[in-house]
């Protein structure tokens, strides 16, 4: 029926369409071009001819429902732009990165509607991922306030805060099953030159792609819920775009990581930036081979803390031996020495004493036996010389007797010669010859005046005479013929 | 001598203390014989825990060097 029906009708070939719609298009568009943002899917790409193909799409940000989709393509100047695209943002141009394109739309007879890449901004991806990236961040702090604190630059997590045990032994790591990373990983571990053991669980997911985070969230509670006395958790993945790594930068998965009690080393395998599981987690190394050598290093130290730990012990233990030996010699010589000393000491002390007592008793003896005899010698000369001096004393005596005997009776006579002739001088005869006479009355010689009155007789003794005569007169008389 | 409860440690602070007591002389020749001897035995004693001590120590670390994993 349709061929009778195609002479009725006017018709025109494909191709004659195909040229309208190209015409329309290009009268339409023409040479110009568009900047539009896009997310690219089903992307390859052919290496000898540098031919990228891809689809651009838009996807509703709420259900993430497809509102638009165009094929692309890539090649000669519009390839080179992307190698640059990914030298300056290091992030490979592939599926699921969000992009701002300069296209020029173009239309083919047989493939269709393309559009033709001519320029991409590196500067808009790298913004929208750093800016989603924060935000993701800012909310882990805002929410998980007990876990995930912000200092300067530095995020400092509960899991950042726990402490690794001396010996990293037994490990879980989380890897995809087909990745080179896990294997890296292993590999790195087990053929280790220190010969480590190493227990290992694996623990597979899809770690590419950001609608797998739940699975790998399960993954983390899987080994938390296995009870097993983990020393740490690995996440590795090897190589890929840094689109692949969105899932590391997932919120349930960074606070996951935050959280977790045994700690996290991420071995992610890219250069360029961290993700927010690398800030969250407790160690981060560049790629799984890294994460092994950390590993491999941290129980490096433990032993080499061991083994000068040994090496102290047996250098320590020796230098205290000998010291001891060494004091408890010093120790003995001292004692022997000192202990002989001193019994010289007291030998000589002894010896000097004896000496001495020996000497103070000579002396002693010496001394008295001297006085003794002094002593004795004065008790034999003493009575002699005592009576020699009492003879001489004697013999002195009857000597001075005998002088003085003959001056005393000199003396004696002289003193009567003095006598007598004082006496001689007194004498009345001799007084009478110098002129003096004696009165006698009534035969009695007198001196008072008064016995004598006038008319009496009164006899006159004068030198060898007596005169007889009567008193005629009798006055004073105050001559001074006498006065001497 | 009441060495029964004889330790390294205060069989050598006595052994100190004689020591010092006859380097001063403040020991008196009484018991200077008994001391002397004390101070022998006390010697005879630390160096005999030592020795023992020391080769007991050499042992096991000859055992701790012999099973070094890594030399």
């Amino acid at each position: 029926m349709a061929n009778s029906l195609a002479s009725s009708i006017n018709y025109i070939r494909l191709s004659e369409l195909s040229g309208k719609i190209n015409a329309a298009i290009d009268t339409s568009f023409g040479k110009s071009g568009f900047w539009v943002i896009a997310d690219i899917t089903n992307h390859s790409f052919r290496s000898q001819k540098k031919y990228h193909h891809f689809e651009l799409v838009e996807k509703d940000p709420d259900s993430n429902q497809l509102l638009a989709r165009i094929a692309g393509k890539a090649w000669g100047d519009g390839a080179t732009r992307i190698l640059y695209f990914e030298t300056v943002t290091g992030q490979p141009f592939t599926d699921n990165i969000n992009v701002l394109l300069y296209v020029s739309v173009q239309y083919h007879a047989v493939y269709g509607l393309q559009l033709d890449l001519l320029d991409i901004d590196p500067n808009f991806t790298l913004g929208v991922l750093a800016q989603q990236r924060q935000a993701t961040l800012d909310k882990l702090v805002a929410e998980n306030p007990e876990y995930i604190k912000k200092a300067g630059d530095v995020y400092i997590t509960k899991n950042i805060r726990l402490k690794f045990n001396a010996v990293i032994q037994r490990i879980a790591v989380i890897s995809s099953k087909t990745s080179a990373g896990g294997e890296d990983f292993r590999h790195t571990l087990q053929h280790n030159p220190f010969g480590y053991q190493f227990y290992i669980d694996e623990y597979y997911t899809s770690v590419q792609g950001e609608n797998n985070a739940d699975q790998f969230l399960n993954k983390l509670l899987e080994v938390f819920y296995s009870g097993k006395p983990y020393d740490a958790v690995v996440i590795t993945r090897g190589g890929g775009a840094q689109t692949d790594f969105l899932i590391f930068d997932n919120y349930k998965i960074g606070r996951a990581v935050a959280r977790f009690p045994i700690p996290v080393i991420t071995g992610i395998g890219h250069h360029k930036n961290e993700s927010i599981a690398d800030l969250m987690a407790n160690t981060q190394t560049k790629t799984p081979t890294k994460a092994a050598e950390f590993i491999i290093a941290h129980n490096k130290r433990y032993a080499d803390d061991m083994l000068s730990l040994q090496h102290n012990i047996v250098i320590k233990s020796q230098q205290l031996f000998s010291r001891h030996f060494q004091s408890l010699t010093s120790l003995n010589s001292l004692v022997v020495n000192h202990g002989r000393n001193m019994l010289t000491g007291k030998k000589d002390e002894l010896t000097r004493i004896n000496r001495s007592v020996i000497h103070v008793t000579r002396t002693v003896v010496f001394r008295k036996k001297t006085v003794l005899v002094n002593l004795s010698s004065q008790m034999l000369s003493g009575p002699k010389i005592i009576i020699y001096n009492r003879l001489n004393d004697i013999r002195q005596l009857v000597g001075s007797l005998k002088t003085f005997e003959v001056q005393y009776l000199r003396n004696k006579i002289g003193y009567l010669g003095h006598f007598r002739s004082v006496i001689k001088m007194m004498s009345p005869e001799n007084i009478l010859s110098k002129g003096f006479a004696i009165v006698k009355s009534r035969n009695k010689i007198t001196s008072n005046p008064d016995d004598i009155a006038i008319g009496n007789d009164i006899d006159i003794i004068l030198s060898g005479t007596q005169i007889k005569s009567t008193v005629k007169q009798k006055s004073r008389y105050d001559g001074s013929d006498f006065n001497l | 001598m009441m060495d029964q409860i004889l330790t390294y440690e205060s069989a050598y602070q006595e052994l100190a203390e004689i020591a010092r007591e006859i380097e001063t002389e403040s020991v008196s020749v009484d018991v200077l014989a008994q001391k002397v001897k004390r101070a022998s035995e006390l010697v005879t004693f630390c160096q005999t825990k030592l020795k023992s001590t020391e080769s007991e120590v050499n042992k096991i670390i000859a055992q701790m060097e012999s099973t070094d994993p890594k030399p």
